[in-house]
């Protein structure tokens, strides 16, 4: 990165680039991340899309086909569970905000390890299930969405870790500008958890 | 345009008109679609030849206005100086919105008239059932009992054909007859029943044409034909006599691999 | 050599390249053996031990060539490396091979490899075009040519036309609403470095055992799903390609809502910068959905699922419809950025302001709306649910009204200004406006069903694809690359080539795809490698004209490099353009700015007394168009260019 090579260039005498006029009240991060959440969104869309496409015209009949059945107890627990870190995930935002350090630091914690315990239940229900995604188009889709979602929670559970990692290492103030690497992963946890919620009720209740 | 006397508006209204007229009648007069050898075909060509003309007059509007204002406003050399400062005029931009949008309405209404008219169902049908697998093509006449790889069929008499494929999608076309759809593998399972694979034609002339398979299957794609035979009553019904019996409990609409595929091997093979 | 594998760039990156692919490969074999598997898998639809290479080693590319570092440093909340901005600028040829986040280089690294690609899908087009010659088997066999239209096909799309304009409007852009760089530069640079990973696994998979992706560029189910090894790379190309527009479209929307020049309200905003604001925002929308589309087949051939195994409860149509969910959208993703350079384009040379320039920002997001509910119009004929059509076919065909506003507001624009017709951009500009009209037609005629019944899959479509295509996106890059010419390269191209480059590229456009509509209407099929006889003369007739319409390219080929290196000095503003990039010199210091300008009124006030734009950083009240002061190779204004 760097390269000593500019410290010669005649531009470099220069002070550096000037800052951005900021046409707007948002800042990057935050609609950044927002935008992002649209086309996640709408990859979830892509999927839902062949969901519908594979119950609706494919199979009339039964749903889930007869043969399938799916653990709606441990599901709904585990939706418990995520839907809890949401809260608290909020809970370590507002610590940071009030620049209660500690809050912010269990907050991360506990919403980070919720959300792995998730993943762990998510992962141990594909184990027990009973069939796998060649077994037939449900099998596939219902793989297909809980697993995209996994993944995302993965994602997040990355991101997450680095916030945990700079707050413990003393990163994050309250300042609006200082914790945005606890309100972003945040936002994104937030529409995992959401994103979680509309895949439950279409794969497992409806 | 704010300088431009009613005059030159309307001698390039007439240029448009001309050039509209020229351009129409040249190209109504080509028959695009090649030969018509079916009552669907038909409309479809008018269809065209509708279009053709509005179309030549949106194109001949365009070119009119470009080459004028090249002809007219192109810059002397080392003339350094700014056009007129216009930022626009709500009365043009709502013509230009509104005729477009007259001209397209009136061809989606057509075309929907169109549409109607050659998928409608006649009185009396004869059921085809069309089976397509990389890269031949089998005939199936449940009436007749029979099947074969070739399209036989009586003219003047609306056919209804049921597709289906046993591997990848391909697409039933014959050009002369202007009819396409493509064949969906699994139209025939439970869950084909969403699939659209219904399509009537009504061949009117007498002749030797050719399946064509227009949907991407693989290597031999482009080589995918059939004979399609137009025949009288009586030759077909001859023809019909000496073909092959579908074999017991073998309806060519069987998924890939089914029982469907033997009868097309066979006859790949023959 | 430790010093030099331990920094980041090309060593290092290759080092990732080696390291990441033998990473995947070991994971498979590991894997594999764990599970009792055979080691090595050679269905033709699975080969994993050479699919997830084909994953990890780009990644460890990226990782070397310094994509990630900083983030890293981040994450790991260790102490970041202070901005020192030594990756600003490039000083050297050398610069353009490392990471750098400056747009203006990113913005050159995307012209250069796109235009790369552009001549190598070109050239797969003349093989096409030779084998096509005459009828009966020429130069390859019928699988090969498959492969032969599909690679073409998605070289063209998916690594030319998208990025090509992602890359111009990474150079002006930013310059044109005052903002110093793009809003995530480091994302900016990982866009760009993503793009050649998925050209490259596209052209790859000709060196996979049963040769390159043949199932078209649509890649429809179940021929994909079923089709050999190089189909993978297809899917895996796409995630990249689309990884990478995704991130720039979010980098543009970003930059173009927050970083504005105070002053510069959306109503003052270039229309080149509100084309990218809308096809960004078709780009976030619609591309997750081809992304999705290949990962389901990706899914279905490697991991064995069912998504479109009729068989097994799947559902073929919906590829189709995933599919064009995006596809369509992307169709305008590479139309409605050169709507923007053409009215730069226009309005400059013509020297006058742009007609109705409001209307024309709403056309380009009335576009954007419907081309969310027209997708269909690729499928009247597909077997899907007949009740569609009919509503699908009005929505295309009002897309019509919007295009013609833009079409007719441009020929407004023509009227009462005085047309620079000497400078080879306008003349493509004007080459665009007739050319695009004809494939704009021809599209209406697929948008009517009846008609579509009859031509749909026949080389009428091709006629409608090559006019838009070319006549459209590429006779508007064009445009832009010899507008933008002297500001990026700060030297003048020769517009006698420039002209030569244009006639050869009309009459080979027109010559060889006009005669695409017969041939398609009189019966002959798409991706075909022979034919019926009878269209033998016209196909000669087409490649004739193709060769022509190559070697035209080799023109501008020329041209671009010898102008690059020996063209003359470029003033600041050789076209006399009013928009904020060519108030600075050219090519722009390397901060842009001293100061963030003033945006202070429209950006194309021409003929307008004392009208401007923008007040430059120490020119207050001064002359717009001069010399800037305090910025590097800054030349003097006016002058240079139209000779
Ligand atoms: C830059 C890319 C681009 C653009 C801009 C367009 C623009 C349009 N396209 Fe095209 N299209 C493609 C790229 C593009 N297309 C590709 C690549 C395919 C093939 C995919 C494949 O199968 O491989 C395709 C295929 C395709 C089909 C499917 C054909 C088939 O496979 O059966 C259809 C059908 O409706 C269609 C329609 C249209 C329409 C209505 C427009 C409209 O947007 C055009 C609007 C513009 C005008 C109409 C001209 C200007 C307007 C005026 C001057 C006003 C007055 C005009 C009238 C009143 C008519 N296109
Ligand atoms: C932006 C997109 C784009 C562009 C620019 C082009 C450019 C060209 N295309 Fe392409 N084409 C498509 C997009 C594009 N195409 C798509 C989407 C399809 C559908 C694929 C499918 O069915 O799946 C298609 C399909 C397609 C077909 C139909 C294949 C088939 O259905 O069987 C043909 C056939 O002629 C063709 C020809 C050409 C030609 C001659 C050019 C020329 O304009 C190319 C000119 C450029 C060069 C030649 C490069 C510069 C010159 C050199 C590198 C030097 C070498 C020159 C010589 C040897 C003279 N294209
Ligand atoms: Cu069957 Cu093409
Ligand atoms: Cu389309």
């Amino acid at each position: 990165m760097e390269s000593a090579s500019i410290a010669a260039a005649p531009a470099h005498e220069h002070h550096g680039p000037p800052e951005a006029h900021a046409s707007s009240r948002i800042d990057r991060q935050t609609l950044g991340i927002l935008l992002f959440i649209v086309s996640e969104a709408m990859l979830f869309g892509a999927f839902f899309a062949s969901y519908f496409f594979i119950r609706e015209v494919a199979n009339p009949g039964a749903w889930p086909p007869e043969g399938f059945e799916l653990p709606k107890l441990v599901a709904g627990v585990n939706t418990a569970i995520l839907v809890s870190s949401s809260f608290t995930v909020h809970w370590a935002l507002e610590g940071a905000r009030r620049g209660n350090r500690n809050a912010m630091k269990m907050g991360l914690a506990m919403t980070w390890l919720l959300g792995a315990t998730f993943l762990f239940v998510q992962i141990n229900e594909y184990v027990h299930i009973g069939f796998s995604a060649r077994d037939g188009a449900f099998g596939s889709i219902f793989y297909g969405l809980t697993g995209l979602h996994g993944a995302h929670v993965f994602v997040g559970l990355l991101l997450l870790s680095f916030a945990n990692i700079r707050a413990w290492r003393g990163h994050f103030g309250p300042a609006a500008k200082d914790h945005l690497g606890v309100e972003v992963p945040g936002i994104y946890w937030h529409f995992v958890d959401v994103m979680w919620i509309i895949v439950f009720t279409t794969v497992y209740i409806l | 345009m704010k300088d431009m006397s009613r005059a030159t508006f309307l001698k390039l209204a007439g240029v448009a008109a001309v050039m509209t007229l020229v351009i129409s009648i040249v190209m109504v007069n080509i028959d695009w679609l090649g030969p018509d050898a079916s009552t669907e075909k038909g409309p479809i060509i008018t269809l065209l030849n509708v279009t053709i003309v509005l179309s030549a007059l949106v194109f001949s509007i365009v070119l009119t206005m470009m080459v004028y204002a090249i002809w007219k406003y192109r810059a002397k050399p080392g003339d350094e100086s700014d056009g007129a400062p216009i930022h626009g005029n709500t009365r043009l931009e709502i013509i230009w919105t509104a005729i477009p949008l007259v001209i397209v309405v009136g061809l989606g209404v057509y075309s929907t008239i169109v549409l109607n008219d050659i998928e409608a169902e006649a009185a009396n049908q004869m059921e085809v059932d069309v089976t397509a697998q990389q890269f031949e093509w089998r005939f199936d006449y449940p009436d007749q009992g029979v099947a074969s790889n070739e399209l036989h069929v009586p003219v003047g008499t609306q056919l209804e054909l049921h597709l289906n494929a046993l591997d990848v999608v391909h697409s039933f076309w014959v050009p002369e007859w202007g009819i396409k759809r493509d064949l969906v593998p699994g139209s025939d399972l439970p869950g084909g029943d969403e699939i659209d694979n219904v399509v009537r034609v009504t061949p009117d002339v007498e002749g030797q044409y050719s399946v064509v398979c227009t949907e991407l299957c693989g290597w031999g794609h482009a080589t995918m034909r059939a004979a399609a035979v137009v025949e009288s009553q009586d030759d077909f019904d001859a023809w019909a006599a000496d073909q092959t019996k579908i074999p017991e409990g073998n309806s060519s609409t069987g998924a890939a691999g089914g029982n469907g595929a033997g009868v097309f091997d066979d006859q790949v093979s023959k | 050599m430790v010093a030099t594998l331990k920094a980041p760039g090309q060593p290092r990156a290759i080092l990732g390249l080696i390291l990441g692919a033998a990473f995947g490969f070991g994971l498979v074999v590991a894997l594999r053996a764990i599970s009792g598997l055979e080691i090595f898998q050679t269905e033709q639809t699975g080969y994993p031990q050479v699919i997830v290479p084909a994953i990890t080693g780009p990644i460890g590319y990226l990782i070397g060539i310094g994509c990630f570092d900083y983030w890293f440093r981040w994450a790991a909340g260790a102490p970041t490396i202070p901005e020192d901005h030594s990756q600003h600028g490039a000083h050297s040829w050398k610069d353009y091979f490392k990471f750098n986040t400056d747009h203006k280089v990113i913005g050159i690294q995307y012209v250069v490899t796109t235009f790369t690609f552009f001549l190598i899908g070109g050239l797969l087009a003349m093989l096409m075009r030779a084998e096509l010659a005459q009828p009966g088997g020429q130069i390859v066999d019928a699988g090969l040519f498959n492969g032969l239209f599909s690679t073409h096909a998605a070289i063209m799309i998916f690594l030319f036309v998208v990025p090509v304009f992602a890359g111009l409007a990474n150079y002006v852009l930013p310059l044109m609403i005052g903002a110093p760089d793009m809003a995530f530069p480091r994302l900016n640079a990982l866009s760009f470095w993503m793009l050649p990973m998925g050209g490259i696994l596209f052209l790859l998979s000709f060196l996979m055992p049963g040769g390159a992706f043949d199932a078209g560029w649509t890649g429809y189910a179940p021929l994909s799903t079923g089709a050999p090894l190089g189909q993978s790379f297809f899917n895996l190309g796409v995630q990249f390609a689309g990884a990478s527009s995704v991130a720039t479209a979010l980098n543009f929307l970003v930059t173009i809502v927050t970083m504005r020049a105070p002053g510069m309200s959306f109503w003052r905003m270039p229309l080149l910068v509100w084309a990218n604001l809308s096809t960004s925002l078709l780009v976030v929308g619609a591309t997750p959905f081809i992304a999705g589309a290949q990962f389901m087949v990706l899914l279905d051939r490697a991991v064995g699922t069912n998504f479109f195994q009729a068989a097994a409860g799947g559902d073929v149509i919906s590829y189709q419809h995933i599919f064009w969910f995006y596809s369509h959208p992307a169709v305008y993703i590479m139309m409605l950025p050169g709507f923007g350079i053409v009215s730069e384009v226009i309005s400059t040379h013509a020297r006058k302001t742009i007609f109705g320039y409001r209307l024309m920002a709403l056309a380009l997001l009335g576009i954007v709306v419907l081309s969310f509910a027209v997708w269909a119009h690729h499928m009247f004929v597909s077997g899907m649910f007949a009740w569609l059509r009919v509503p699908m076919m009005m929505t295309t065909l009002l897309i019509a009204v919007p295009t013609g506003i833009k079409i007719f507001s441009w020929l407004g624009t023509l009227f009462d200004s005085k047309l620079h017709m000497e400078n080879t951009s306008m003349l493509f500009s004007l080459g665009f406006l007739v050319t695009f009209v004809i494939g704009g037609i021809s599209g209406v005629m697929l948008g009517m069903i009846p008609l579509d019944i009859h031509t749909s899959d026949t080389y009428f479509v091709v006629a409608h694809i090559h006019f838009v295509l070319f006549g459209g996106s590429v006779f508007t890059i064009f445009a832009g690359l010899y507008h933008w010419f002297p500001k990026m390269t700060g030297r003048m191209y020769d517009e006698r080539l420039g002209r030569i480059h244009f006639w050869g590229t009309m009459v080979g456009t027109w010559g060889t795809f006009i005669p695409m509509h017969w041939i398609g209407m009189e019966g002959m099929p798409r991706r075909v490698a022979d034919y019926a006889a009878q269209f033998g003369d016209w196909n000669l007739v087409i490649s004739i004209s193709s060769f022509i319409l190559g070697a035209a390219q080799l023109v501008f080929l020329y041209n671009a490099i010898v102008s690059w290196r020996y063209g003359p000095k470029a003033g600041s503003n050789p076209w006399r353009a009013k928009t904020i990039e060519w108030q600075v010199s050219s090519p722009p210091p390397v901060f842009n700015f001293d100061e963030i300008p003033r945006v202070v009124g429209g950006p194309y006030e021409f003929g307008v007394p004392g009208a401007r734009h923008a007040i430059m950083h120490g020119e207050e009240g001064a002359e717009v168009t001069g010399p800037k002061p305090a910025v590097v190779g800054a030349a003097g204004g006016g002058g240079g260019g139209s000779k």
